[in-house]
């Protein structure tokens, strides 16, 4: 995690140019897409888009390395555990049954094998589009982006004030569970059973949060010293004006989603069988 | 101290808002393992402590922003999930309402803790509840697997909540309990 | 009258009682401060400047509700009729904690956060943004998240952001309070240069005396108890005893020069170090009353309860943070590690604790390697004691607070009383010992603390910044108290950037600069030689420039002489 609590990565290319909350509007466009179907097909056209968008950010290879492995390890344990606990599942979304393997309790279909690959691909259709949004927002952009959006302000601002206070939290938290351990105040793996680790955690708990609610006080005193909460509204420093790119990506972004609602209201993308 | 409308965002709630995401962020990081694809999150207890200290609102907002904030920096934004979060956060704060509980003065009845724990618990079951559904019907998981999977969720998370989360405040309720009567011993 | 008028903040018997406390806080205020004029507001904790200051900007009565009586009035009108935002157009706040009052993600982005608050469009905030930066000279830094900054640049920042509201005043809250001494004159510094240079009001709260004297200061304000006891001009207020009397601590050179039998008056300007020291009569007194003493029988090393052996430590692949530290410190001594911020005591402490572990190198514990000790077996030999008490404490009750490692270690619950007891004895806590922790004060809290850490007894207590957040009457208690401990055989080292508890209450030190130990001896010796501080980054003591401009004796010998006597004059004060 990066100081800041977010994972930004500085470049010059179009989608580090591109507006917060167009990126953000592009995103939350994309997941209403992902979920709407159901068909591997759609996955994988805009997974490959996604990897084309994610190439055009110029983002090194070893920084979001870790990201896309949690992606494919979260995918395999996901897919085993269906496996094992619905072996059928895939028949009975698709009516028919294939029967791979007889695993005693229940029988393993082909067509559960294939819903577990349409499904792994859902998921990796999110992730180069998220993995973009993350990597080329600065944090600074985000609660304005959510303004934009039509998030009230207030709200919005929490979103700085998590970012902002993350890393100082971090710092607080690690120093006191290290004092405690220092005192014999076992955390770690095979240092007593669970409900006495647990324990030790309520035990860091108490100071951690009473720090965390003497700064709530002192933080709410000095933005209520500069003014916060003043007006109905505010204005946001990192933000400007749209330029023709953001305004282009809106449209591409409604006239695609739009078609997506079309075709599916029409019937296309629920679950696809090929065989 | 007057309670505040709990409909009032004022600069001290939106505080709490922002501080009570980053530490449901941050701690999400932490998960003692109890059974595969399960873990104790210590994270739970946050909400149960922001929503004991300041009301729905604020735990509704910090589960979904601290959820939010998590999910930015491992990669991927699990939105029915941060609904659940935030839910559960709700829930936790429905205790802060009566007028008999107020941790900041060290104030709460056995009623109020029951409350507490019992209504909390009900939130998670409910909150990830409508998470697991959201993921049958959003991403099309397989029903029984979400089912195995968000019992055991849930078992996780209420042990957090009642052990550490309740635990934790009826600990603040101590420390701020009014210290009268204080006769120093020989 | 007149000058009434003329008065930019004007209390007139005025009286604060918080709504949560019985008894009010401010008594009776009367003060009257005008334009361009630059107050030192001074106290010890408790009283009341915290509250007045609160007052000034606006927080009471919007933030903080109690009863106000009496008069105040701001450019002429009265603020409780107006809003916090109305007043602070007025009045701009430097808080103490930098970090609460660093909001944005951003240098730039802190400093338009009240422009953003007042809806000015961001191409308008930019140019106004930079102005302000490049005023408290940190426009380079301007794209820099906070973490990446200094505590001093935190506050510049801060500064920036108050100075970019164009304020009349400007309200200083404990400024010195998170700084290092070299930070803390920088920050006066500046502090002075905006002053004359903009002619604002400037209201400075602080008990650190001596370093916010090192610039002018029109008049100083001492309150005590929630009542103002004095104001008047530095030199009249240093040549009387009020400071000394309501518990706060002067310029040290001062006190050398009253201990010697100087008759300070306004005329001869006590508060010019330079003005003072070319006065024939000062240095014929001072000269007479310093003796050298002989120091021969100090500083022999005993037998060594801990050595580093050419420890280093680097986090992962980075920089290496200690570069080939080797140090010994003997059992029962009292040491302090003195260092500027970043020079590495925290890491320093954390590879002692073993939250962190040496690259290459050794630590040794009555000649055994602990390199491989957790740091629960660590922390029963060698027990940490963190700077701010509310980290630590954990347990509602002072008993329990005390026992927990002890209970931890399964210790039969008869022998954990027993123990408990007697460490609470010690450390002054015994009648306290069924209070709940939250009723006891910041220091009686710091008490709770050391004695949680002696309850397993370990022959080594880490100290972080001992006195920090205290006033001058609970530092000396605090720290009587540790002395005393150092004499009961513990061993006491202390991590610290003050350099007058260092000469107080140590009898050696070293000196950590960018990871490396530059010097370490006798503790007079090592703060008296300028070569040292200055590559240290630390500040030398007023005594050592007050004997190096009256050339009356070596800095050495008058630290040496000052500590001795005021030690025998605490003693005598002590048996009487």
């Amino acid at each position: 995690m990066s100081k800041a609590g977010m994972l930004y990565i500085e470049r010059d290319t179009l989608f580090h140019r591109l507006d917060g909350a167009v990126k953000l509007l592009m995103l939350l466009a994309w997941t209403v897409i992902v979920f709407l179907f159901q068909d591997i097909r759609v996955f994988i056209v805009l997974f490959i888009f996604g990897i084309g968008l994610l190439k055009s950010a110029q983002l090194p290879w070893t920084r979001i390395r870790l990201l896309v492995w949690v992606i494919i390890v979260f995918n395999i344990f996901n897919s085993l555990f269906t496996i094992l606990v619905s072996p059928a599942y895939g028949s009975e979304v698709n009516g028919t049954t294939t029967v791979l393997i007889d695993l005693g309790y229940e029988v393993l279909t082909l067509e559960t094998v294939f819903y577990i690959l349409t499904l792994s691909m859902k998921y990796m259709s999110l992730m180069p589009i998220s993995i973009l949004f993350v990597y080329t927002t600065h944090p600074t952009r985000f609660a304005g982006s959510l303004n934009r959006l039509g998030v009230p302000y207030k709200i919005a601002y929490a979103f700085n004030i998590a970012f902002r206070y993350i890393p100082d939290l971090k710092k607080d938290f690690l120093s006191i569970s290290n004092a405690m351990q220092a005192r014999g105040v076992g955390m770690a793996r095979g240092e007593g059973t669970i409900v006495q680790r647990l324990k030790h955690y309520a035990a860091i708990a108490i100071p951690l949060v009473q720090s965390s609610l003497s700064r709530i006080d002192t933080v709410a005193n000095a933005m209520d010293l500069r003014g916060f909460g003043k007006h109905a509204k505010r204005t946001w420093y990192s933000s400007s004006p749209w330029g023709r790119v953001d305004v282009a990506v809106v449209i591409i972004c409604a006239v695609v989603l739009a078609i997506s609602i079309t075709a599916r209201v029409q019937g296309f993308g629920t679950f696809w069988y090929p065989f | 101290m007057m309670k505040q409308s709990i409909f009032n965002l004022d600069t001290k709630t939106v505080v709490a808002i922002g501080i009570g995401a980053a530490l449901y962020g941050l701690l999400n990081w932490v998960s003692i393992p109890v059974a595969p694809q399960t873990g104790l999150r210590p994270a739970i207890a946050i909400l149960t402590i922001f929503g004991a200290l300041f009301g729905p609102i604020v735990g509704f907002l910090s589960g979904a922003i601290g959820h939010i904030v998590f999910d930015l920096s491992s990669g991927t934004i699990w939105w029915s999930w941060v609904l659940g979060s935030a839910i559960s956060g709700l829930g936790m704060g429905l205790v802060f309402m009566s007028k008999s509980f107020s941790v900041k003065e060290g104030r709460a009845t056995k009623g109020n803790i029951a409350t507490l724990a019992i209504v909390g618990s009900l939130a998670l079951v409910v909150g990830f509840g409508i998470s697991s559904v959201l993921d049958i019907y959003l991403f099309g998981e397989a029903p029984d697997k979400m089912l195995l999977q968000f019992t055991a969720a849930s078992l996780a998370n209420i042990t957090v909540h009642v052990i550490l989360g309740v635990g934790a405040v009826l600990g603040l309720l101590k420390v701020n309990r009014s210290n009268s009567n204080l006769k120093v011993s020989k | 009258m007149n000058k009434m008028a003329e008065s930019i903040l004007s209390f007139n018997k005025f009286s604060f009682q918080y709504s949560s406390l019985a008894e009010p806080t401010l008594h009776d205020i009367c003060l009257d401060i005008y334009p361009g004029e630059k107050i030192l507001i001074a106290g010890p904790s408790g009283s009341g400047k915290s509250t007045l200051a609160h007052c000034i900007n606006g927080l009471i009565p919007f933030a903080h509700k109690g009863k106000i009586s009496g008069d105040y009035t701001l450019k002429g009108r009265c603020p409780a009729e107006q809003s916090i935002f109305e007043i602070s157009r007025s009045v701009g706040t430097i808080m103490q904690d930098q970090d609460s009052q660093f909001i944005g993600l951003t240098v730039d982005e802190d400093v338009a956060f009240a422009f953003e608050n007042d809806c000015v469009a961001p191409e308008e905030m930019k140019p106004r943004v930079a102005e302000a930066l490049s005023m408290v000279d940190m426009l380079e830094h301007m794209n820099q998240s906070p973490h990446e900054l200094s505590g001093g640049q935190k506050q510049r920042v801060s500064l920036a952001g108050v100075m970019s509201m164009d304020v009349d005043i400007l309200l200083f809250d404990e400024p010195l309070a998170n700084l290092d001494p070299v930070s803390g004159k920088h920050a006066m510094k500046l502090i002075e240069d905006i002053h004359r240079d903009s002619g604002k009001t400037v209201i400075i709260i602080e008990h650190r005396i001596e370093d916010v004297l090192e610039q002018p200061v029109d008049r100083i304000v001492v309150m005590a108890e929630g009542r103002i006891v004095a104001v008047g001009t530095p030199d009249e207020i240093l040549s009387s005893n009020v400071m000394k009397e309501n518990g706060l601590r002067e310029p040290l050179y001062i006190s050398a020069l009253k201990y010697a039998g100087c008759e300070l008056t306004p005329g001869i300007q006590p508060s010019s170090l330079e003005q003072l020291s070319s006065n024939k009569q000062v240095r014929q007194t001072l000269g007479e009353w310093v003796k050298v003493i002989d120091n021969s029988s100090m500083n022999s090393e005993n037998g060594s309860l801990l050595e580093l052996k050419n420890v280093r430590f680097a986090y992962g692949e980075g920089k290496e943070v200690i570069k080939g530290v080797s140090l010994k410190i003997g059992a029962g001594e009292r040491i302090a590690l003195l260092g500027n911020n970043g020079a590495g005591k925290t890491t320093l402490s954390q590879l002692l604790t073993g939250m962190v572990k040496p690259t290459s190198g050794d630590i040794l514990l009555n000649g055994e390697s602990i390199r491989q000790w957790s740091i629960r077996r660590r922390g029963e030999q060698i027990g940490y004691v963190m700077q701010n008490p509310n980290h630590m404490i954990t347990q509602t009750m002072i008993r329990d607070e005390v026992g927990l490692a002890l209970r931890i270690q399964g210790l039969p619950q008869a022998e954990i009383t027993t123990k408990v007891e007697e460490v609470l004895r010690i450390c002054g806590l015994y009648s306290y010992r069924d209070w709940p922790v939250s009723a006891l004060s910041y220091g009686q809290k710091k008490r709770v603390t050391i004695a949680s850490i002696l309850v397993t007894e370990p022959q080594l207590i880490i100290v972080d910044e001992p006195t920090a957040g205290q006033d001058f009457k609970h530092y000396t208690q605090f720290m009587d108290f540790l002395s005393r401990l150092a004499e009961q055989g513990v061993s006491l080292l202390f991590i610290t950037h003050d350099m007058h508890l260092a000469l107080e209450y140590t009898e050696r030190a070293a000196v950590l600069c960018n990871g490396e130990i530059i010097a370490s001896g006798s503790t007079a010796s090592v703060l008296t030689n300028t070569e040292i501080m200055n590559r240290a980054n630390l500040k030398e003591t007023s005594l050592s420039m007050l004997s190096r401009s009256t050339e009356v004796a070596t800095p050495e010998a008058l630290v040496r002489y000052f500590i001795r006597y005021e030690k025998q004059k605490k003693q005598v004060s002590e048996h009487e």
